[in-house]
């Protein structure tokens, strides 16, 4: 007995050179250079099979456009997940409700003329803007139904997931039902002409406009987050939900915040794909694994970590389909998901274990 | 009439009772102790009172009003603040964040004249304000639990063990604080395993065994009781 007493702490010390080259790649840092490795692979992958750099540029940038799109996916389903503590498997169906509410709210808008060198009107924007708390309203009414009760019954995560499942199913079931299984466009047929830009990169002004509403709508989050009284308390709840409930905050309000939030962003993202895509019933689906990805990759429960998650995971979907057929994007993701979880799991920007 | 009063409670968790018949009171601008062995049941009457759990038989009557039914935060509103043992702080908050969520419910907007008495108290909370209370020492998050409980200015404060895990150094530190905290305005209810320090402070004291109230008495009367010191104060 006395004899492994004494051996243990040495132990710690006389590690293989095995077990500390694991614990090193098992770093942040280490997890950091993996995934720019990656890209890196990708990028060769791509001129091998014979894309330009201007192409393999254009990629990028598109790659971080796409990225923008995801991250407001992604940090809608990091929030609830601290909040809330499950993850939301229907969260991509509040993405594709934005997308098909914006364009019903479009259509019922007197139609104005293209504010060019944008594709689309002013009706399209202000059906964004309304859409936005449509779907919250929606998100609001699935808790109502469903989450809370579980809540009051202090039932298990698994649970929770199972029951964001129903949700997404009956979510795109009524989808269908509303507006069909047919592709749509916002402007089916009108012309959406490329930029150029320095090292032939060429990029749609639509694109140029969704990124930059996804940067305005990151910086909104971000300040209410960091500086409104109720972004603190979603923050304060999420770190530790019982002293949440000590310290006098009403955590019910907290999480119908923690879904308006969620769901807004979810629907913007939602619009900005539309327009940069096409609109299908399963887009918000297609959408839930890159998006979880980036979650994963930031760490769960960190909004700049999912930030940086979506632009990772955006840029390896664009890169990679110089070297392979675009509809396996998600799976690139997966490909990344992976990575993450045996490094390093908690992700770029997570708590350890805490 | 006393600020506090808990009369004939009840109470424990699923099949287990863990307090039986408890009665005791705090009254205004007082400091009271509970003290007694591990799994007396101290920790589980501070969350009976403040709401956390409701007991079965019994009644928590505060400021006059009977509060055994209500939530945490409506107790808040009522100025009861409660300073949990451990997790007491918000890890990923900074400190001046954590002291905001402590007045979420103040219905005026004057925050800042808030935490500045807070500071007043704790002045090494306003060197580091906007530091991380998850990267702060042992003694300094308990300066950010107990000063996050008094930016409401609440009429009572429940204190769970505010010298656990602390140097003898930062005790006394804590317990000079909390004696300054008790001259401006607020009764203090203090659960403790150091019993003596907690007693000379006190000007009473409650002795809880087995779920039950054993002794009672003024903090010196405690303290020179042969009985109680010989089974709870170790000597």
């Amino acid at each position: 007995m006395a004899e492994i007493v004494q051996n243990a702490p040495e132990r710690s010390d006389d590690r293989t050179a095995r077990e500390r080259m694991m614990a090193a790649l098992r770093s942040r840092t280490a997890l950091g250079l993996a995934l720019l490795l990656t890209l890196a692979v990708f990028w060769l992958l791509g001129q091998q099979q014979g894309a330009t750099l201007s192409e393999m540029l254009s990629l990028t940038v598109w790659g971080v456009m796409l990225g923008g799109i995801i991250a407001l996916g992604a940090i809608g389903l990091t929030l609830v997940y601290g909040v809330l503590k499950f993850p939301n498997f229907a969260h991509g169906e509040l993405v594709t409700l934005g997308a098909y509410g914006a364009l019903t709210f479009a259509a019922v808008l007197p139609m104005g003329p293209p504010m060019l060198p944008f594709s689309f009107g002013w009706e399209l924007v202000a059906a964004l803007i309304l859409t936005m708390p449509a779907v919250s309203l929606i998100a609001l009414a699935v808790d109502r139904v469903l989450f809370r009760p579980l809540r009051k019954r202090v039932a298990s995560l698994v649970l929770f997931a199972m029951a964001s499942l129903a949700a997404a199913f009956f979510l795109r079931s009524a989808i269908y039902l509303v507006w069909g299984s047919d592709f749509l466009f916002y402007y089916p047929g009108r012309a959406n002409p490329a930029i150029d830009f320095p090292l032939d990169i060429r990029v749609q002004a639509d694109q140029l406009f969704v990124f930059g509403l996804a940067v305005v709508l990151v910086i909104l989050t971000w300040f209410l987050l960091e500086r409104t009284r109720m972004g603190k308390a979603m923050r304060a709840t999420a770190n530790n939900p019982d002293l949440a409930q000590v310290r006098g905050i009403n955590t019910e309000r907290v999480i119908a915040w923690t879904w308006i939030l969620g769901a807004s962003l979810a629907a913007a993202g939602g619009v900005m794909y539309g327009l940069a895509s096409q609109l299908r019933p399963e887009m918000g689906f297609w959408l839930l694994l890159p998006m979880f990805a980036a979650a994963i990759v930031g760490g769960l429960g960190s909004p700049v970590g999912a930030i940086a998650g979506a632009i990772i995971i955006g840029v390896a979907q664009q890169v990679s389909s110089a070297f392979l057929n675009p509809a396996y994007g998600p799976g690139v993701a997966f490909i990344l998901l992976v990575i993450v979880l045996v490094l390093q799991p908690q992700g770029l920007f997570g708590q350890g274990g805490e | 009439m006393a600020l506090l009063e808990v009369r004939g409670v009840t109470a424990g968790y699923g099949d287990t009772e863990i307090l039986r018949n408890i009665s005791m009171e705090v009254g205004e601008r007082e400091i009271v102790s509970i003290i007694g062995p591990n799994g007396a049941g101290k920790s589980t009457l501070m969350k009976t009172i403040f709401g956390l759990l409701h007991p079965r038989e019994g009644s928590v009557v505060f400021d006059g009003h009977d509060i055994s039914r209500l939530q945490p935060y409506q107790i808040v509103e009522r100025g009861m603040c409660y300073v949990p043992q451990v997790a007491n702080v918000f890890t990923d908050l900074t400190v001046s964040e954590n002291l905001e969520m402590g007045a979420f419910l103040a219905k005026t907007n004057d925050i800042a004249a808030r935490m500045e008495r807070i500071y007043e108290y704790f002045p090494r909370l306003k060197e580091r304000r906007n530091q991380r209370a998850g990267k702060m020492s042992g003694g300094e998050r308990q300066m950010v639990a107990m000063g996050s409980a008094l930016m409401l200015d609440p009429k009572l404060v429940l204190m769970d063990e505010p010298s656990a895990g602390l140097s003898p150094k930062m005790v006394g530190v804590i317990f000079d604080q909390i004696r300054k905290i008790n001259e401006a305005g607020p009764a203090i209810l203090i659960v403790e395993q150091n019993a003596k320090l907690s007693l000379e402070m006190s000007d009473r004291g409650y002795v809880l065994a087995s779920g039950e109230n054993r002794f009672e008495g003024t903090g010196k009367e405690l303290l020179n009781d042969p009985e109680v010191g010989r089974l709870y104060l170790g000597g």
